[in-house]
């Protein structure tokens, strides 16, 4: 297959064209031209299963391929040279991704048309689905830096406007702009990591960064005073904890579930929380030269723990699987800290599809149950039980997703999860600082809590009795339909782990039809940067492209053969596949005790461990501190105290001092102008006055007067002249 | 087209002229000859985008004009455009056209407002195009009259105070520009090149010292805080910034687009075409202290406007802290950073334009601005559901301001700061807590106004009615179409810019 312009490019314009004709027409369109997102989203996954097809299944994934498009800017002078470059990347990586993109979205598009049917805002729903959709191909597919910037923020705008769709209730508000600007955060570093990348490298393009690291191009560079590699990627990395809610930039993602599932769904489970891991597995090369895969393995650990404690208390259904998202994240990108590229990019698309998946579920479940009183959904787990019966295809769909999250072998989440602490236990185990090994344990203890609090909350949907009678009534038996059951039954499917690795417990391997055994572990691989400084430019020999159109065909080496590490690794990975197995059945054994059989009362523990039950239940005082002290107190009261004195004080006093002044000066003036310029004035007017009335008192208009005068004048004259 | 400067300078005032003719009892027919006017005036600018070529680096010679206005003192009636004017040509073309049907409802003697708006529609084109110090002088001066007069007489209720507050700012400014164009005129030795802008470019007064009160100054350096201080006034750059959020709060709404939109401008433009080409070196001497108070600008404004309670308000702090991006830019005075900072300067024209005619419509309706009412009420609540057009145009013109990618904002400020970062690494780390901030206030304000319950005031507003659309359409186009595709925009600046960029880089 060659990588020409439109057969790539349609992956992306099908659902921007969906989003366009929508935005303007959609709401004059039959059923408001939700068939349009629909069909334009399946058409981008018809073609993304072609590049799936080339790069995977004909295994070209050794090679990669740069399409460029265009040239955005070239604003270059003299001896100036600025342009930026825009175009498409494509690797296996890209591959595997597009095709978990657009499959998972044609689906969640799908179900949307069943859940959001009948809801006032149903085309707008699809215009900012569509929208999203193009970003994310977008963003997959870019060959540089800053057009994965300009996506990642689209995908921000759109998850704002969706978490905010409900603009009627305050609280969408309040979580779209605690979305936003929480991610913003992150973005800023995001922009900084490009800025210091393009001052050194004079590029964006991810191929120019790797091979500038190749060359060594950032040794000895420094930027503020730390190292530019160190620099780079702790900015970068924070474009990860800000999108794929890290810690400490956790606390928007429980929030974001105010916007309908579906797009939960999509956005804040598959898709947009994991391009930031997205981003930092395509950065690995800088994260690893940076020095900084401790930091990432500590903070993938912190969140993936601390998130899996709070979503164990959580009664709404949503809030476990937001918490259990953040919590899986954090599992990824501790796999990037410890070195487990594929397997963390595994995780990642294994996790989407379960994810999706049970969001779905959840969606259906909570558009089954009707509160009569509020006329509103119900997602509070206290007020379901019982579901099993009521929603069999639910519950199938259900119970594949929680198996394969709890790490239940023969499901994707346990050969993804199960690779990961593989790694991290090799980490520890020959890491420098013994303390290091805190990564593993936590890691195997958060496995654990995972497969306790997803259990507990299927226990507490579908089986025991039904706590809420009247909503367990009002809820209708289930039968099969399209759009809302086929997508769950389709991604429950792939949550079997046959589909991605053809080894399940280590015990011989399967061959997978089509794509051959272990292809994720094989095919996809992690970048070699020394790969990308030579380079065999070949020209697009398709007549009709403009000439600019050129995609440049890297030929990349076989990987070496595995270290003289290859036993401790290993072993590390023997004990970590039996201790998670062991770990995962222990939590569904607890939530069982707990849940099912009544043996151990959740209530009693919640009362042995208060304290640390009130500080789950503030999700341990994050959102209280950013809230309440560090925006309520220090921004506000610094803003109001800003601006209170730019107008109170700089204004008032400063500016309109200068007023004050120049009127004391012009009191002085007019003073002096009245006292003595005035007096002066005043005298040559009293002397003129002096003459004035002289003379005046001299017009008599008696002319026998002027006569005398006269005469009296003349004599004097005479008289002075002649003496 | 040899004429074409003359025609846009002058068409305006032709317009005034046929204002004064009309008798003022014909409200519509004075409306409507206004909006021929200026919509004539903005076609002719885009015959100016027609007639440019992007070749040339410096002043476009088919449409220079150059006649002797006062030979015995060498000043010349020079008009002339480059890829830095030309932008801010159609930029005061689109918006002077729009202001019209946007001050539609306007009671008070509409004959006089639209009169003083042509006529100064005249003044902002005769700063852009001048080639000649004195006439740019008299046109910076002259622009003066007639906003002080729409903002004195059309404004809000503290109107008086506004309108002089404004007038002595920019008075200030002006006497000390004066007394910079004077010592030039005298130090290049009052040959007939000595008001010509152009011939005073390139550092000719680097050498020179002047005496005064007794000590001795470098010529340039004195001067270039002279006209730096004029300039900095209308920016307006911290700690003279003070007067714009008192007249914007009180001008009636085209007035504050204009301000917002153009006037402001019109002070990176004086560092542009004044004060970096004639005094290069005292620049370069001079850029981290100018990048400095750009910053301070950014952050500043990004703090005080997350603390008002005026929508306008917020929006005019919003300008002071965009306004530090653009002298952030060409502080940097590299290729990226200038091209940046000149198109920001056009992105902030018509997202800062989009931003106030948007409130202006609000205010039309309401009859107020508060987002938070003095009493601790909210002023709004649930425009989203209510005015879905409205909303619409308001998320566009609030991501457009706030830098959103695929908007314009973004564009221009990321060039900027790719520009800036290898100059000023540490100001730039800074500076970007102002796009933090700049998100925070605008969503803030927009949580606040447009979510939640509909309110019973907000119940009676109707939604924006056709003539409010097709003003607002214009802006609305341009902020996504040079989002996603500057190169219009960029095509036109980028040898003039660069030119510029070298002409300083040899310093």
């Amino acid at each position: 297959m060659d990588y020409s312009f439109w057969n790539i490019a349609p992956i992306i314009l099908f659902p921007l064209g969906a989003f366009v004709i929508n935005a303007f027409v959609g709401c004059k369109l039959y059923r408001k031209g939700d068939f349009i997102s629909v069909g334009a989203i399946f058409a981008s996954f018809l073609y993304a299963l072609r590049i799936f097809k080339d790069v995977i299944v004909d295994q070209h994934s050794k090679d990669f391929y740069v399409h460029k498009v265009f040239t955005w800017f070239d604003l270059s002078v003299g001896d100036f040279p600025f342009k930026i470059d825009m175009g498409f990347y494509i690797d296996s990586m890209t591959a595997t991704m597009l095709l978990m993109v657009t499959g998972v979205a044609t689906l969640i598009h799908l179900f949307s048309t069943f859940y959001m049917a009948g809801d006032a805002k149903y085309g707008k729903f699809f215009v900012f689905l569509s929208l999203f959709t193009s970003a994310m191909l977008a963003l997959v597919l870019s060959d540089n830096l800053l057009s994965i910037f300009i996506f990642w923020e689209l995908m921000g705008f759109c998850s704002y406007s969706l978490i905010g769709f409900y603009v009627e209730k305050e609280a969408a508000g309040n979580a779209s702009i605690k979305a936003f600007m929480t991610t913003r955060v992150g973005d800023v570093l995001f922009l900084l990591g490009i800025l210091a990348i393009y001052n050194i490298v004079g590029s964006i393009s991810i191929v120019d960064i790797y091979s500038a690291l190749a060359m060594g191009s950032f040794e000895g560079q420094s930027v503020i005073g730390v190292s530019a590699l160190t620099f780079i990627a702790v900015c970068l990395f924070g474009g990860t904890i800000g999108k794929s809610a890290q810690f400490p930039l956790q606390v928007w993602l429980p929030d974001a579930m105010m916007g309908p599932t579906p797009c939960s769904a999509l956005i804040h489970a598959a898709t947009m929380v994991a391009a930031g891991v997205y981003l930092s597995l395509r950065m690995y090369p800088v994260m690893v030269a940076g020095g900084i895969t401790d930091f990432i393995a500590l903070i993938g650990v912190i969140t993936a723990f601390g998130a899996a404690t709070i979503a164990l208390i959580q009664t709404d259904i949503k809030a476990v699987l937001a918490f259990s998202t953040i919590s899986q994240l954090g599992y990824m990108v501790m796999g990037i800290g410890v070195g487990a590229y594929n397997p963390s990019f595994m995780h990642l698309i294994t996790h989407a599809v379960f994810k999706a998946c049970l969001f779905l579920a959840a969606g259906s479940v909570i558009h089954s149950l009707h509160d009569h009183h509020t006329h509103g959904h119900v997602q509070e787990m206290p007020r379901m039980g019982g579901l099993r019966k009521k929603m069999p295809y639910t519950f199938l769909a259900m119970l594949c997703c929680t198996l394969a999250i709890s790490g239940v072998p023969l499901f994707s989440g346990f050969v993804s999860k199960d690779r990961i602490l593989g790694d991290a236990l090799y980490f520890g185990m020959v890491h420098p600082h013994k303390w290091m090994m805190i990564v593993p344990v936590l890691g195997f203890i958060t496995a654990g809590l995972t497969a306790f609090y997803m259990f507990r909350m299927l226990f507490l949907t579908f089986f025991g009795a039904p706590r809420d009678e009247e909503v367990y009534n009002h809820c209708h038996k289930e039968h099969f339909s399209f759009t809302q059951n086929f997508p769950l039954l389709l991604l429950s499917l792939f949550t079997l782990g046959v589909v991605y690795s053809g080894s399940l417990t280590g015990l011989g391997k399967i061959n997978i039809p089509v794509v051959g055994k272990e292809w994720f572990s094989t095919l996809i691989t992690m970048p070699k940067v020394e790969d990308f400084t030579q380079r065999e430019k070949v020209k697009m020999m398709d007549s009709h492209l403009p000439e600019k159109f050129e995609t440049s065909h890297y030929h990349v080496h076989e990987a070496s053969e595995m270290t003289h590490e290859e036993h401790v690794l290993h072993k590390a990975h023997s004990i970590g596949a039996i201790t998670s197995i062991i770990i995962a059945f222990l939590g569904i054994f607890f939530a069982y005790l707990m849940y099912i059989s009544k043996g151990l009362n959740p209530a009693k523990w919640e009362s042995a461990f208060s304290c640390w039950n009130k500080a789950l239940k503030e999700r341990y005082y994050f959102d209280h501190f950013y809230e309440k002290i560090l925006i309520g107190k220090g921004l506000h009261g610094f803003n109001n105290a800003l601006a209170w004195f730019d107008l109170n004080v700089y204004d008032r006093y400063v500016i309109d001092g200068w007023e004050i002044i120049a009127k004391k000066i012009y009191l002085g003036l007019s003073w002096f102008d009245m006292k003595i310029v005035d007096a002066i004035v005043d005298l040559s007017g009293t002397i003129i006055r002096f003459f004035n009335v002289t003379l005046r008192t001299m017009q008599t208009g008696r002319i026998q007067f002027y006569f005398v005068v006269l005469f009296l004048a003349l004599s004097g004259y005479m008289l002075l002249t002649r003496i | 087209m040899h004429r074409l400067l003359d025609w846009i300078l002058w068409l305006p005032m032709i317009g005034v002229l046929a204002l004064l003719l009309t008798p003022k009892e014909m409200t519509r027919g004075i409306k409507y000859i206004s909006l021929f006017f200026t919509f004539l005036t903005f076609l002719l600018t885009l015959c100016l985008y027609g007639q440019f070529d992007t070749s040339l680096a410096g002043m476009q010679p088919h449409l220079e004009i150059n006649h002797p206005w006062i030979p015995s003192f060498n000043i010349f009636y020079h008009l002339g455009v480059d890829g830095i004017s030309t932008p801010m040509i159609i930029l005061t073309g689109l918006l002077f056209f729009l202001c019209v049907p946007c001050s539609w409802k306007i009671e008070k003697s509409p004959k006089g407002f639209f009169a003083l708006l042509l006529m100064l529609e005249t003044t902002v084109f005769g700063v852009f195009m001048s080639l000649d110090f004195f006439l740019f002088y008299v046109f910076w001066e002259v622009m003066l009259l007639p906003m002080f007069f729409l903002i004195g007489v059309w404004g809000g209720e503290n109107r008086e105070y506004a309108a002089i507050k404004f007038f002595l700012y920019t008075f200030f400014g002006s006497v000390l520009m004066l007394v910079g164009m004077i010592a030039l005129y005298y130090a290049s030795g009052k040959d007939v090149d000595s008001f010509n802008l152009l011939a005073l470019h390139g550092g000719r007064f680097s050498n020179l010292t002047i005496d005064l009160f007794g000590s001795t100054f470098a010529f340039d350096k004195l001067f270039f805080w002279a006209l730096f201080i004029g300039f900095a006034i209308k920016v307006p750059v911290f700690p003279f910034h003070t007067w714009l959020p008192h007249a914007h709060v009180q001008a009636p709404t085209a007035i504050s687009v204009i301000l917002a939109g153009v006037l402001l401008k019109m002070g990176t433009y004086g560092f542009l075409r004044i004060s970096f080409p004639i005094f290069p070196q005292a620049s370069v001497y001079f850029a981290e202290t100018i990048a400095i108070l750009g910053l301070i600008n950014v952050l500043y404004g990004a703090f005080c406007a997350m603390a008002q309670k005026d929508i306008k308000r917020l929006v005019a702090y919003s300008s002071v802290s965009h306004m530090g991006f653009v002298m952030m830019g060409l502080a940097a005075m590299t290729v990226p950073s200038m091209n940046g900072a000149v198109l920001q300067m056009f992105n902030h024209g018509t997202s800062t334009a989009m931003m106030f005619l948007l409130v202006g419509i609000l205010y039309e309706r309401s009859h107020h601005r508060w987002i938070v009412k003095p009493d601790g009420s909210k002023g709004f609540s649930g425009l989203a559901t209510h005015l879905p057009k409205y909303t619409i145009f308001f998320i566009i013109g609030m991501f457009a301001s706030l830098g959103l990618p695929g908007l314009s904002g973004f564009i221009s400020e990321a060039l900027i700061f790719l520009g800036t970062f290898p100059r000023f690494t540490t100001l730039t780390t800074l500076a970007v807590i102002g796009l933090l901030i700049g998100a925070a206030y605008l969503l803030w304000m927009y949580k606040r106004m447009f979510f939640g319950e509909v309110s019973s005031d907000v119940k009676e507003y109707t939604d924006m009615d056709c003539r409010e659309i097709l003003y607002m359409l214009p802006l609305g186009i341009a902020v996504v179409v040079f989002g996603i595709f500057p190169n219009p925009i960029l095509d036109i600046m980028r040898a003039s810019v660069g030119n510029l960029v070298q002409l300083l880089a040899q310093r």
